[in-house]
């Protein structure tokens, strides 16, 4: 039946063949499905980084540790950090996009259904490229052997006298697939945001999720382009002659630095503006308080799409570019922060006299301000060049984008997915269970990067496969590690949360957390045109209006 | 006890369908001859050839799904009474403006104009003060002059005592410069912060803004003039700092409050006067 809804489909069609069931999955081009196989796959993959991870911090847990060889090593962090990076968070930021922007602005589906399938497939078969390397890295004639140049694969340690066989080449290919996704991902979202708003919803009007999804988006279609760049001239090196990467023959190592990082830095805030886009949503609603400083905390945000392209060269300072890079690299990191602490003020100053509910959603929110300021605080420290060649490659490197990444990043991301399961399920979680995860997580994730911070400081050089004792190395290690522990122990809280709510949650009903936003005034979960007539809006919280015909926001506005 | 006031939404006349685009195969199967065709390259020829056949089929497919029109689907609509609620508690406002039932706070403040007025006369009141020391301390107008305009100097820890105490026109307008300039600047930022006080102008101008300018100089003086750092007299230049500020306080406490207006247009508050861009603000029961 045409109204049937997703999370129910399970249910409701327990009688149709599997085979019908999944097939539905595969041809679909609903948003909203799409949005999901996203976060699933992101999620599968998160399981799969995780375990790499878990490899090797058992390897470093002691000094002259034999847990894996030394390539098995080189493989995992080479894997881990690709497959987090491409595989996990941009698919599940992209999921949380794809499923919420269309009801957020009102509309029935993407400016582009046919494509955002397309997107989705090809991100799923360029992850699927690059886990193939496991068993043909070496041709399908040789044993597996999977990338291990790094996730930012460095030259020349990607040319082909120091990676023979097609382990760079899995890793080249897969991205390369994945990334003509994300670019027609990102085409998507900007082409919705702009073209599909509902009537009444001005740029001005529009929800913070949809404003930082159009400059993520817009962000994305820039970034991605270097690197695509990039890995089509590293083929060319590989296999057709070329000397772009190879120094022995007039090219450039530093040329490849240049565009990964052209590519990577901006794709750190491609990662992260989306985080602040759920923080946005989330904050407010459970501080009982509207954003403050819209406006600002748009213009911020732009202001940071605009500055993240001037900043690569600040993960390049150990190379030794001229005087005038340096300054140049350390100052456009400086001023990055400026936007960025004023968001943070921005979230503090929303929740400054709100009547805070500590729901999950919330918890992982307030987890993320603190984390964040602290990755913040740490990147300025390593944003001055002069201490950046004290502690770049270091340890303390990896703690800081760690903080980023999972303190920032993923703490959002786990409450989105508190916040919006509701809606996507139409059933509630066990708010119990998910306060055990945050609080497990949160103790391992402090417990492992709070204390990555001091080997680095001591001196512990990143991707190092073992290390002598008696370096002041060994306590620090060993309570990273730990933490991995509690990580796990979360993970799995969650896991089980999700699974158990699915079956047993409560009815979540079409508005659980009282909030002001349209996705909000449509069922758990939405049916399959979302609103059964398109909505018209006077403000930026539209279910306020309808809540408070008494005090409504659009005579303010 | 939470009181949940629900509002159904106004009836509304819904379609019995909608059109949304049909389900389609081809866009894995175009994702897939992709995969296959970059996966061919480091695997065996024949992947790429079939990764090439699934392209162009899954082209083919793809156009002829929205060429010549767009292959929808029809799907019912579910009839359901929308229930947009809150589990707000209702609680009785008191009547303190009928007119205007959310606080924007302050109703006034003082304008970022006053605190550069401020500022200005706060820096006559500091130079006479700081003429006052050199007087009876050096007996010697010149020489806080002359100090304050060592920040200029590269070498300003070679001068001596005698020369600090003569007037010199070059050190005499760097330092009126440094101090017109830096009066400026900190009447601008007690402008900008007037908002969060504007009860208290004197409080924040005499006492708060004194403190925080003391503490930040005191820590960075030596940096910027070693000269100063060297032979400032701490109690004369606390005094200094705060006579500045009361002084700033109290004229900016003698001009009127004007009314905040963070309702009115960014143009309008920026002083543009375009008749076709600013619209008149619709009444307050008046839908825009």
């Amino acid at each position: 039946m045409a109204s049937e809804t997703l999370a129910l489909d399970t249910i409701a069609q327990g009688t149709r063949p599997i085979a019908d069931r999944l097939h539905a999955w595969v041809v679909t081009v609903d948003h909203k499905r799409l949005g999901i196989l996203y976060i699933i796959y992101g999620l599968v993959f998160l399981v799969i980084g995780g375990i790499e991870a878990t490899i090797i911090r058992i390897q470093l847990i002691v000094p002259h540790n034999h847990f894996v060889s030394p390539q098995v090593f080189n493989r995992m962090f080479t894997m881990h950090g690709t497959t987090m990076i491409f595989f996990v968070i941009m698919p599940i930021l992209f999921g949380f996009g794809t499923y919420l922007i269309p009801l957020a602005i009102g509309t029935r589906d993407m400016a582009f259904p046919r494509l955002n399938a397309f997107s989705f497939w090809l991100t799923a078969f360029g992850g699927a490229l690059l886990y193939f390397s496991f068993i043909g890295g070496n041709g399908l004639y040789g044993a597996g052997n999977a990338p291990d140049v790094g996730w930012f694969a460095y030259a020349p340690l990607t040319s082909r006298a120091f990676s023979p066989g097609h382990s760079t080449d899995f890793w080249t290919l897969g991205l390369l697939v994945s990334g003509f996704g994300s670019i027609g991902t990102a085409v998507n979202f900007v082409t919705t945001i702009l073209c599909m708003r509902c009537p009444g919803m001005t740029l001005g009007k529009m929800p913070l999720l949809a404003w930082l999804n159009l400059i993520m988006g817009g962000m994305v279609i820039l970034a991605i382009s270097p690197l695509t760049a990039a890995q089509i001239m590293l083929s060319i090196d590989r296999y057709l002659g070329g000397h772009f990467f190879d120094t022995q023959a007039g090219g450039s190592a530093v040329l490849w630095m240049h565009f990964f990082w052209i590519f990577g830095h901006p794709e750190v805030y491609i990662l992260v503006i989306p985080a602040f886009a759920f923080a946005s949503e989330i904050i407010p609603v459970f501080s009982r308080k509207p954003i403050f400083g819209y406006p600002v905390m748009v213009a911020a945000t732009i202001c940071i799409g605009f500055i993240s392209f001037s900043v690569w060269a600040h993960h390049m300072f150990t190379v030794g570019m001229s005087s005038y890079g340096n300054t140049f690299f350390t100052m456009t990191t400086m001023i990055i922060a400026v936007p960025t602490g004023i968001k943070i003020f921005n979230w503090i100053g929303t929740m400054w006299g709100g009547k805070i509910q500590f729901k999950a959603p919330m918890l992982f929110c307030i987890g993320f301000l603190f984390q964040f300021l602290i990755a913040g605080l740490t990147g300025i420290m390593l944003g001055a060049s002069p201490f950046n060649w004290q502690l770049g490659n270091s340890y303390f490197v990896v703690a800081h984008f760690h903080y980023v990444i999972v303190g920032a990043i993923l703490f959002t991301i786990f409450g989105a997915f508190y916040y919006w399961f509701p809606k996507m399920s139409g059933r509630m979680y066990s708010e119990t269970l998910a306060k055990w995860h945050f609080w497990l997580f949160f103790i391992g994730f402090h417990l492992t990067f709070d204390f990555m911070h001091i080997p680095g400081i001591l001196g512990m050089p990143r991707r190092i496969y073992t290390y002598e004792p008696g370096r002041g190395w060994e306590i620090w290690n060993l309570i990273v590690t730990v933490g991995v522990i509690f990580q796990i122990a979360g993970v799995l809280v969650f896991v089980f949360n999700v699974l158990r709510s699915l079956v047993k949650g409560g009815t979540a009903g079409n508005d659980p957390w009282d909030a002001w936003t349209l996705e909000w005034s449509t069922s758990s979960p939405p049916p399959e045109y979302n609103f059964a007539k398109i909505p018209a809006v006077r403000s930026r919280r539209p279910l306020w209006d309808i809540k408070h015909p008494e005090d409504p926001d659009w005579k303010y506005e | 006890m939470v009181t949940t006031i629900s509002r159904p939404e106004t009836p509304q006349v819904m379609p019995d369908t909608v059109k949304l685009p049909a389900p389609t195969a081809w866009p894995i199967i175009l994702a897939f001859g992709i995969a296959l065709l970059f996966a061919g390259l480091v695997t065996s020829a024949s992947v790429s050839i079939l990764g090439a056949i699934l392209f162009v089929t899954g082209c083919v497919g793809w156009f002829r799904d929205v060429l010549p029109h767009e292959k929808e689907e029809t799907v019912e609509v579910k009839p359901e009474v929308t229930v947009i609620a809150t589990s707000r508690r209702e609680v009785e406002r008191l009547p303190i403006a009928p007119d205007l039932p959310r606080a924007l706070l302050p109703l006034e403040t003082y304008p970022v104009s006053a605190g550069i007025k401020g500022g200005l006369a706060g820096s006559v009141a500091m130079a006479v003060l700081a003429c006052l020391y050199g007087f009876l301390k050096q007996r010697s107008i010149w020489y806080p002059i002359n100090l304050l305009a060592a920040t200029g100097y590269a070498q300003s820890l070679k001068i001596g005592t005698a020369w600090l105490d003569g007037f010199h026109l070059g050190s005499f307008s760097l330092a009126l410069a440094i101090h017109l300039f830096t009066s400026l600047l900190v009447g601008l930022l007690y402008g900008a912060m007037l908002p969060m006080f504007p009860r208290r102008p004197i409080f924040l101008g005499g006492i708060v803004a004194p403190i925080l300018w003391t503490g930040l100089l005191h820590s960075i003086l030596g940096l910027i003039n070693p000269l100063l750092d060297e032979r400032i007299d701490w109690p004369w230049f606390i005094a200094s700092q705060f006579a500045f500020g009361i002084v700033a306080g109290l004229v900016v406490a003698r001009l009127a409050p004007v009314r905040t207006r963070q309702l009115v247009p960014f143009l309008m508050r920026a002083g543009i006067e375009a008749p076709g861009w600013t619209k008149e603000k619709p009444g307050k029961d008046e839908p825009r």
